[in-house]
């Protein structure tokens, strides 16, 4: 396995990191109906300028959720939610968005998928050409750019959209599960792919998972969250070098970091189901 | 190296040489058998028609054999009759469907997506969907005079609703998922109509023309027929006038010729601007 090095494009905007301050925010879905659910009950998480941050749960415990918030696609009703460019009350390119489904754009080809969130962007018409390609290239779609999303496998959507966000170089990037449907190995590349852009282009980045070992891999700061309504049971720092390649996985404090947290969020998903009973 | 293996065969997004593997050679597709089944059935209603009538089945005044209706159809496009007729029946079926499209698309797209417009054209289209369109064309003609205008406007009403219903029901129930993404990278309100609401209902809209096209045609011919003048139903109702029988079903024939010509081109032009829908593929 090798992790393609190409030179990254070069920027003509500055795309500015940012902290995202996130305070006392419940949710409840079907709010306004009788038996409402309540999704998120009193988050409250800092997550600091330039940082890596996982957020970790068992299924349905509200990951999602919290990510649309801060994103600024569903409204905020309780508590708030802001980054250093002020409260968030809607969607903005300055947080791009891989979501779990992908949602590509189905009617576009792999490559104008790519060109269409540059082109908000404002990048000029080759600087455009020049990122849609590097970035289909890291993904490993290069041959596929004119094809359509239905004529692709779910990973290779998947792939599709990572590139597509990753293109706009946003200063906030909000991850769903973005390599749920990847093979072992190319989540693997992808992973690594990943830590060389954040560290390369400061960016703050939330992250959602299940996958303890990529929470550990990939994090600065793991938050672990309680089965539903969501709460952030624990907060864990990720004391590892930032240089994170495959020997990592070897490394003592890795594989016991690893081993605590996965105890951690057990207790949860044994809560998770026993609540579902 | 990333495997690239989990790509399912595609119809020309593929470069990659694995795909490029001979392909069995197999002489007749489903496809082909399903034309040759069709032809086969009008060839043989044509025969019925032909050797019916030639052959004292039925009074050759009421049903002239088919030959002699072609040969009618002949004679007036060498006369030039028949392209004047068919072009201005044309023209006048084409602006007046183009019309009701260009006006029926957006009125239904800002319906689906706006409250106060939905207030307002709801029960505008609720009334006027089901009712005879047609029964506008007194109207129309006090309106708009007795000559082109009249009847593209009586076309473009009838082809208004079903363009309407269709692409307001399209829009309704668009997936959150592509609209989600567009404004995360951006796109304002207004900017997601064009980029996101209009593709995404594209199937639904393609079916809404679908109807409208063959409801403009019938329009078209019924409009003519009553109001007189050039044009493919007012060349048969000349004919019923002075008992012209064969003029008669040579205006049948040329409007099924007609209809089958514009509504194939319309299934084609779906075709390509569905391509990238899974539909296309089947
Ligand atoms: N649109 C919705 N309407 C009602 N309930 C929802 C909706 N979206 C999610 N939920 C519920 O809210 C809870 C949290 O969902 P989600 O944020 O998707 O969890 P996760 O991403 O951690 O799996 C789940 O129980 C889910 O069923
Ligand atoms: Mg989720």
């Amino acid at each position: 396995m090798s992790v393609t090095h190409l030179a990254p494009p070069p920027r003509s905007r500055a795309h500015a990191a940012s902290s995202i301050s996130i305070s006392d925010v419940s949710h409840t879905y079907g709010a306004r109906t009788a038996g409402g659910m309540l999704a998120l009950d009193g988050i409250n998480l800092d997550i600091g300028d330039g940082e890596f941050h996982c957020l970790l749960g068992p299924s349905g415990c509200g990951k999602s959720t919290l990510l649309y918030l801060i994103g600024g696609f569903i409204p905020v009703q309780a508590g708030m939610i802001s980054t250093s460019a002020g409260p968030v009350t809607a969607p903005g390119p300055d947080r791009s968005i891989v979501f779990q489904n992908f949602a590509l754009f189905p009617w576009k080809t792999v490559k104008d998928n790519v060109l269409y969130g540059l082109k908000k962007a404002g990048f000029n018409a080759a600087e455009r050409e020049q990122r849609a390609r590097h970035y289909i290239d890291m993904v490993h779609l290069t041959g596929f750019e004119n094809a359509y999303p239905s004529q692709l496998s779910g990973g290779m959507q998947q792939r599709a959209a990572i590139a597509r966000t990753l293109a706009v170089d946003p200063g906030i990037l909000l991850m769903d599960e973005p390599f749920g449907a990847l093979d072992a190995q190319t989540r693997r590349v992808m992973q690594e792919e990943l830590r060389t852009i954040w560290r390369d282009s400061r960016k703050t980045v939330v992250f959602v998972t299940h996958d303890v070992q990529e929470a550990v891999f990939l994090a600065d700061r793991i938050s672990i969250m309680s089965a539903r309504p969501g709460r952030i049971q624990h907060v864990i720092d990720v004391d590892l070098p930032k240089e994170r390649g495959e020997e990592i996985l070897e490394n003592r404090e890795f594989i016991g970091l690893s081993e605590h947290i996965w105890r951690l969020v057990r207790e949860q998903a044994v809560a998770a189901t026993r609540g579902a009973h | 190296m990333m495997n690239m293996a989990d790509a399912k065969p595609l119809a020309g997004a593929g470069k990659s040489p694995v795909q490029k593997a001979p392909r069995p050679s197999r002489p007749i597709s489903p496809r082909m058998v399903d034309i040759a089944v069709q032809v086969a059935v009008v060839a043989a209603l044509a025969g019925i028609w032909e050797f019916g009538a030639r052959f004292g089945a039925l009074n050759p005044f009421l049903l002239p054999p088919l030959s002699v209706v072609l040969g009618r159809i002949w004679e007036d496009l060498i006369a030039g009759t028949v392209p004047v007729d068919l072009g201005l029946t044309l023209y006048r079926a084409l602006t007046g469907f183009a019309i009701g499209a260009v006006i029926g698309i957006p009125t239904g797209i800002l319906m689906a997506r706006s409250a106060l417009v939905r207030w307002f054209f709801d029960p505008l289209v609720s009334i006027g969907f089901p009712m005879p369109k047609i029964a506008f064309l007194p109207i129309f003609i006090l309106w708009f005079d007795i000559y082109d205008t009249s009847k593209i406007i009586m076309v473009a009403f009838s082809c208004f609703f079903p363009v309407v219903a269709a692409t307001c029901a399209g829009c309704s129930s668009l997936d959150k998922w592509p609209i989600w993404s567009a404004r995360s990278f951006g796109a304002k309100e207004r900017e997601l109509l064009w980029e996101v609401y209009l593709p995404m209902a594209m199937p639904q809209i393609l079916t809404g023309l679908q109807v409208a096209l063959p409801t403009g045609m019938i329009t078209t011919i019924v409009t003519e027929m009553l109001m007189g003048g050039r044009g493919v139903g007012g060349a048969m109702i000349m004919a019923g006038r002075f008992a012209d029988s064969v003029g008669v079903f040579a205006g049948i024939v040329q409007i099924i010729i007609l209809g089958f010509v514009v509504v194939k081109s319309l299934e084609i032009v779906r075709r390509r601007l569905l391509i990238w829908h899974p539909e296309s593929r089947k």
